[in-house]
């Protein structure tokens, strides 16, 4: 298979193959739109992590090729999910600190690329239609627009089991919103609604459930005429709250020792959260299934009832 | 990235995540399972278990003096693994299949083809591949199997560990099982060992996947 050479510009940085992404380019903007698909759970895993770093790169490796990029997700009613919670419950019954730290090298890897990204003469603007938890808020915060439908819910539950979002949470939210709404939110564990972070500074816009798809082609379509003086301010913005790669690892590192004393308890609070998290992936109406499993228990017990014998254990 | 573990880690976490994201494997996950696929299930685990030690002992007698220590660990966990096969027949037994059932029982073709890879792999091939045999069904059983444990419970209003005692137990054994692995891992510096690891976890995590879907 050739590989197309990512230097090349448009056609090598769209003719990569993907598995979890969707590239699509707007030439009038020159406008990269991103859409994530890690189906059917969508978080981070080491794949989709992988494969958007790919990007973020390649867009490097092409000055001056890309002037916006915009990130949403393909998957209806989940934004992101946020840390691949299972592979954490392995790495950290595995006792392996270590690869805990790299995993969270590579979500600042991404996060410090946006950071950084009107350096590199991109806007980044990100759309979130669903839901998003932890990781997949702290990916949303490094943004220079947000934009959230309304009915979009967002939070950091990871207290809830013991830990705390430690790839930017911290940083983020106290440069956008101040300590007190970082220790509430980071703290509490609770969820936010789009219009309750869109108070608190987090979210720059918040439109109706369908107009973001018109919100967001307004934003660039105002922004874009205005680009190269934007893209300064924001690197002035950035200087005047400096978050740095030092801080971002320094945190991470403190995650990774943090995650190793979870107890028994905590990882099975994590797997009941990846339970929940399952549930709405399967986008199936919850009565209804349990419906169907008391209709399947009932002819297992009406099997029994009529001759078969060996289900006398459970009497 | 990091030591062997990591590299297993990385280079099977798609499969890895291929077994959990199959809607068979999601659904058991997150709603249990009817009991008849969970009898079917249980079967089917019957088999490999029955054959674990087998295949262990197979690798053992095969593996270089150079991994003396890894020698040590695979009698380690045979002891500790030696009677496992007991726990799902009193787990099918909870649930309404009998031992003469549980006897005669043929499994699926894909329990076979997973059963025969892991003993040819240990016997003809790295003995170390035993390893990505034990990675996997660990990492199934202490990432999964105490939420699947859970969803069985309660779609079979099964009581306490009654009927997932395997299973359930299981969860929390190869928690500690894991860590075990990782540093005995971290002793493995030779590439074609790691490649046959890698190789056997791959192998593992598609067969286990298709006996998901096949039940």
């Amino acid at each position: 298979m050739n590989v197309p050479d990512p230097r090349s510009g448009l056609p090598g940085l769209l003719a990569r193959p993907y598995r979890f992404l969707r590239l699509e380019w707007t030439s009038d903007l020159a406008l990269l739109r991103v859409r994530t698909c890690v189906t059917p759970i969508q978080c981070f895993s080491l794949a989709g992590i992988a494969e958007m770093q790919r990007v973020l790169d390649d867009i490097s490796l092409n000055p001056g090729l890309v002037r916006h990029l915009v990130v949403s997700s393909d998957v209806t009613g989940v934004f992101n999910f946020g840390g691949d919670l299972s592979l954490f419950s392995l790495l950290v019954r595995a006792q392996d600190a270590e690869s805990l730290r790299l995993y969270g090298r590579k979500c600042i890897d991404m996060v410090w690329w946006l950071e950084t990204a009107a350096q590199r003469g991109v806007h980044t603007t990100v759309l979130v239609q669903g839901d998003t938890l932890g990781g997949g808020l702290e990916s949303v915060m490094p943004f220079h627009k947000v934009i959230f439908e309304r009915s979009a819910q967002a939070g950091f539950p990871e207290v809830l089991f013991n830990l705390f979002p430690g790839m930017g949470a911290w940083h983020y939210t106290i440069r956008k919103a101040g300590f007190a709404v970082a220790n509430d939110m980071i703290l509490s564990g609770k969820l936010y609604t789009a219009e309750q972070l869109y108070r608190r500074s987090l979210v720059d816009l918040v439109v109706d459930d369908g107009r973001g798809e018109a919100a967001l082609d307004h934003v660039i379509r105002s922004i874009d005429p205005r680009l190269r003086g934007t893209l300064v301010a924001l690197q002035g913005q950035r200087l005047a709250a400096p978050i740095t790669y030092e801080s971002l690892a320094a945190t991470v590192d403190l995650w990774a020792q943090a995650a190793l004393s979870l107890t028994t308890r905590d990882l099975r609070l994590m797997e009941r959260l990846a339970r929940a998290q399952v549930r709405k992936a399967g986008g199936a109406d919850e009565g209804a299934l349990h419906e169907i499993k008391r209709i399947e228990l009932d002819t297992a017990w009406g099997e029994e009832r009529t001759g078969i014998t060996e289900w006398t254990a459970l009497s | 990235m990091g030591d062997f573990f990591m590299s297993l880690v990385e280079r099977t976490d798609q499969a890895r995540r291929d077994f959990e994201t199959h809607p068979v494997a999601l659904g058991a996950v997150a709603h249990g399972l009817s009991v008849e696929r969970y009898r079917r299930l249980l079967l089917e685990l019957h088999q490999i278990v029955w054959h674990f030690n087998p295949i262990c002992a197979a690798a053992a007698s095969r593996m270089p003096d150079s991994h003396r220590e890894l020698r040590y660990f695979l009698y380690r966990h045979m002891a500790e693994e030696s009677g496992h096969e007991q726990w799902v027949e009193n787990d099918l037994e909870a649930i309404g299949v009998s031992e003469l059932r549980v006897r005669a029982y043929r499994p699926l073709v894909d329990t076979l083809a997973l059963i025969g890879y892991n003993h040819w792999s240990a016997d003809r091939r790295n003995p170390c591949s035993v390893l990505g045999m034990m990675y996997v069904l660990e990492v199934i059983a202490s990432v999964y199997g105490g939420a699947f444990a859970t969803a069985v419970s309660e779609s079979l209003f099964l009581v306490g560990d009654r009927g997932v005692s395997f299973i359930g137990s299981h969860a929390t054994l190869d928690a500690e099982h894991m860590a075990e692995l990782r540093k005995i891992l971290g002793t493995i510096e030779d590439v074609e060992a790691h490649d046959a690891i890698v190789e056997s976890a791959l192998v593992n995590f598609e067969f286990v996947t298709r006996i998901f879907a096949a039940i």
